[in-house]
């Protein structure tokens, strides 16, 4: 073995020895990923919104700058497609976090099926983006589905859901709400953290259920809120499969999510261009939201040192 | 040690990515007799799939060098998975296509070179037979998987029990329209099924067609590089019958269209409707699904503007199977759907589900031992194929419609629930369609 050959192997072995190698080895398949799933698409997505790219066809798209933004708005779907998103975030994140609070409360009693119920409540958020049960939904609010077969059954008009524009998002808002299994989670995790003493005084002062609820358990839990508000906003700023699988965006637009009309002009009507212009948008909105939050938070979130 | 183990682990990794990349060069430099894999795709109902997966299984037994890798979807899903694959230039081998695939021409190996060379046998295939799936310039797409057309299946007790005359070959949309009514008063269910995928190009743009002179207007114009007509209010009747049925519910609204995702559960054959629109193809499958609950469909023309006016209707290639500009094995492909089209034997399990066999030898074969579902469809195809056509049609759909139609449905489901006038409806849906050849 001559010198270089050594001093290489040498070199090598150092760098197999370095405290960091492991942890930069175990890192690498994440980093990876994200560059090449998550950071060159958004890059590209970023230059694609200025041209009028389409997968159909081949060579290089033509650049036209901010057109794609500005057709936004005078596209009246997409405009109907805000509203629809926003409504549906609106009602269904505070439903859903107040459904989630209140059973991760019924839960914190000490007995030995609360780990059972745990699991039990958790299995809708688990299987709750799937395909099955999406159409399991549907069928469920379909005209001769469950529900109106209860109602018919309790001498009440059968209820057209989905064939109503007015209607028919609350059954995809329901469907969200029904996956509150991971909020609940952190919430009974929260609940554990609030300490046994502040109780015990409270009660030794008086206060009643309710009181003790408002003046401790909400403050002490208000981080928890903030951190279960905000993801739970974004992922119902996401919302697709329900809105895809069980009314397709109808019935006039009255379920057109956004992330569903991005997906019909990027995929169905070949505007990828454009549709990588809403995804940029929607990126805007989203941020000004979470902003917003964060912002408010100083004024109902408590932390130890307040 | 560990590390070693490590390296050791990280440099086999790399050998056996390297040896990945070998095999790889290896398969396209060795001969004939060696082992290739076709992929191949297509959309259609429970029946198709069966039988498809059934005739690949007869093709790998006869030609043991070939393996078939198959996938099957509905309308809808194909094309968002061929869209995929277009854009990663991985397409499938052999796969399927409609009027539509002007918007895949950059994917698609024309057959005219296999034809001339003898790998596709066209000897039992008149030329004009070919010709249908050329297009303007003579290139040959694909080979068509049969003739089609368009119809109105109903259900012949529902009309007796409804006291509604029985469809006669000139009837007209208000007869149309009247005899879903009559059901819908009668039985409480659908008069008519929901108008989905086809309902445009079978419907809307049909009804342009069966007005003035035969071949006078079309929807777009037969180069597709713009409308076929001027006024948009040759649409305003169409749309607000359209929306007076579903308002009335004698026709399904948006909500129950979208229970019905494949003809095997439009509401005809669920017993929930007295007609439904068919591409005349699928007719067979749902006859004999209707059969077997002894209920008798029969097939109906596509009601007309005006009795005496022009039918619209023309007899057309139902889909295509297309050679992929992707594919490796691009003879092996073309020898597949020359066989998939010429082979007694693998049609008599097709059955003519994709459409009447444009084969004269299979075609006698099939008539021969027809059932009663197919029966009817052949008739009501020689029906069709009798009344005047245009000396020139284009059944072709520009690219872009799939948004047009999209468009189109919700303006009249806007119409339906009156938000907007079927005036209005009318110069939206001419407004969506022109914007197409504006971008």
């Amino acid at each position: 073995m001559d010198k270089s050959a050594l001093s290489l192997k040498v070199d090598s072995q150092k760098f197999l020895h370095r405290n960091e190698f492991v942890g930069h080895v175990f890192a690498a398949p994440f980093v990876f990923g994200f560059i090449c799933f998550s950071l060159i698409p958004i890059l590209t997505s970023l230059y694609y919104s200025l041209t009028n790219y389409s997968m159909m066809t081949k060579g290089q798209p033509d650049f036209i700058g901010i057109k794609n933004y500005l057709n936004l708005f005078q596209d009246e779907i997409f405009v109907k497609s805000i509203g629809v998103t926003l409504k549906y975030v609106f009602i269904s994140v505070p439903l859903k976090l107040a459904f989630a609070l209140f059973v991760a409360y019924l839960l914190t009693r000490k007995s030995r099926l609360v780990t059972l119920y745990r699991s039990l409540y958790y299995i809708p958020s688990l299987v709750g983006g799937s395909v099955a049960v999406t159409l399991v939904w549907k069928q469920l609010f379909a005209r001769k589905g469950l529900f109106n077969a209860l109602m018919v059954n309790l001498g009440l008009d059968a209820i057209n859901w989905f064939g109503d524009k007015n209607l028919a998002l609350y059954p995809l808002v329901l469907m969200s709400v029904w996956q509150f299994g991971s909020s609940m989670i952190i919430f009974a995790a929260g609940l554990k953290e609030i300490p046994e003493s502040y109780y015990e005084a409270a009660r030794i002062d008086g206060g009643n259920g309710l009181q003790i609820f408002l003046r401790i358990t909400l403050p002490c839990l208000s981080p928890i809120i903030l951190y279960n508000l905000i993801m739970q906003t974004i992922s119902a700023f996401m919302a697709f499969t329900q809105a895809y699988i069980i009314t397709g965006g109808g019935p006039d637009n009255g379920t057109m999510m956004y992330a569903l009309y991005v997906y019909l002009h990027a995929i169905k009507y070949g505007n990828m261009g454009y549709a990588c212009a809403m995804s940029w948008f929607m990126l805007v909105i989203m941020s000004i939201i979470t902003l917003i939050i964060f912002k408010t938070s100083k004024a109902w979130v408590f932390t130890e040192a307040d | 040690m560990k590390k070693k183990l490590l390296a050791v682990g990280l440099s086999a990794l790399m050998m056996m990515s390297m040896a990945a990349c070998d095999t790889g060069n290896g398969k396209q430099s060795s001969g004939d007799e060696e082992q290739i894999t076709l992929r191949m795709a297509w959309w259609g109902s429970q029946t198709r799939h069966d039988r498809t997966v059934q005739v690949i299984e007869m093709y790998e037994k006869e030609h043991p060098n070939v393996k078939i890798e198959y996938e099957f979807f509905s309308f809808d899903d194909y094309f968002t998975k061929l869209k995929t694959l277009v854009a990663s230039d991985n397409v499938w081998d052999v796969f399927q296509l409609g009027g539509n695939f002007p918007e895949y021409m950059d994917k698609i190996e024309f057959l005219n070179s296999y034809i001339d060379s003898g790998i596709v046998d066209h000897s039992k295939i008149s030329d004009a037979y070919l010709k249908i799936t050329q297009d303007t310039e003579g290139n040959q797409i694909g080979l068509s998987n049969g003739l089609n057309t368009y119809g109105i299946a109903y259900d012949v007790d529902m009309f007796k029990a409804a006291g509604v005359p029985t469809p006669t070959e000139n009837w007209t949309w208000d007869d149309f329209a009247n005899a879903a009514r009559k059901i819908k008063a009668a039985t409480g269910h659908y008069g008519s099924s929901g108008f989905t995928s086809s309902e445009f190009i079978a419907g809307c743009s049909t009804y342009v067609a069966q007005q003035g002179a035969v071949g006078e207007y079309g929807f777009f114009n037969l180069e597709l590089t713009g409308m076929g007509f001027k006024d948009p209010q040759m649409l305003t009747p169409y749309i607000q019958m359209r929306a007076d049925l579903i308002k009335e519910g004698a026709s399904p609204d948006a909500g129950a269209e979208m229970e019905i995702t494949n003809i095997e559960n439009d509401f005809l054959v669920t017993g929930e409707a007295g007609m439904t629109w068919v591409a005349v193809n699928q007719f067979p499958t749902i006859y004999d699904v209707c059969a077997q609950e002894g209920r008798t469909l029969a097939l109906a023309t596509v009601p007309r503007y005006k009795a005496d006016g022009p039918a619209g209707t023309v007899i057309m290639s139902s889909q295509m199977l297309c050679v992929s500009k992707d594919s490796k094995h691009k003879e092996e492909a073309a020898k597949f759907i020359s066989w998939f089209q010429n082979s007694v034997d693998c049609n008599n399990v097709l059955q003519g589900e994709r459409g009447i066999p444009i084969n004269s030898d299979v075609l006698a074969a099939l008539q021969q031992n027809a059932t009663e579902g197919q029966k009817l469809m052949y008739n009501y195809v020689d029906l069709v194929g009798s009344f005047p056509t245009p000396e020139k049609i284009n059944v072709l759909s520009p690219a872009g419609q799939d948004q047009v139609v999209d468009q189109y449905r919700n303006f009249v489901q806007q119409v339906a629930t009156g938000s907007i006038t079927a005036k209005e409806a009318a110069q939206k849906t001419y407004d969506a369609a022109q914007a197409i050849f504006s971008k």
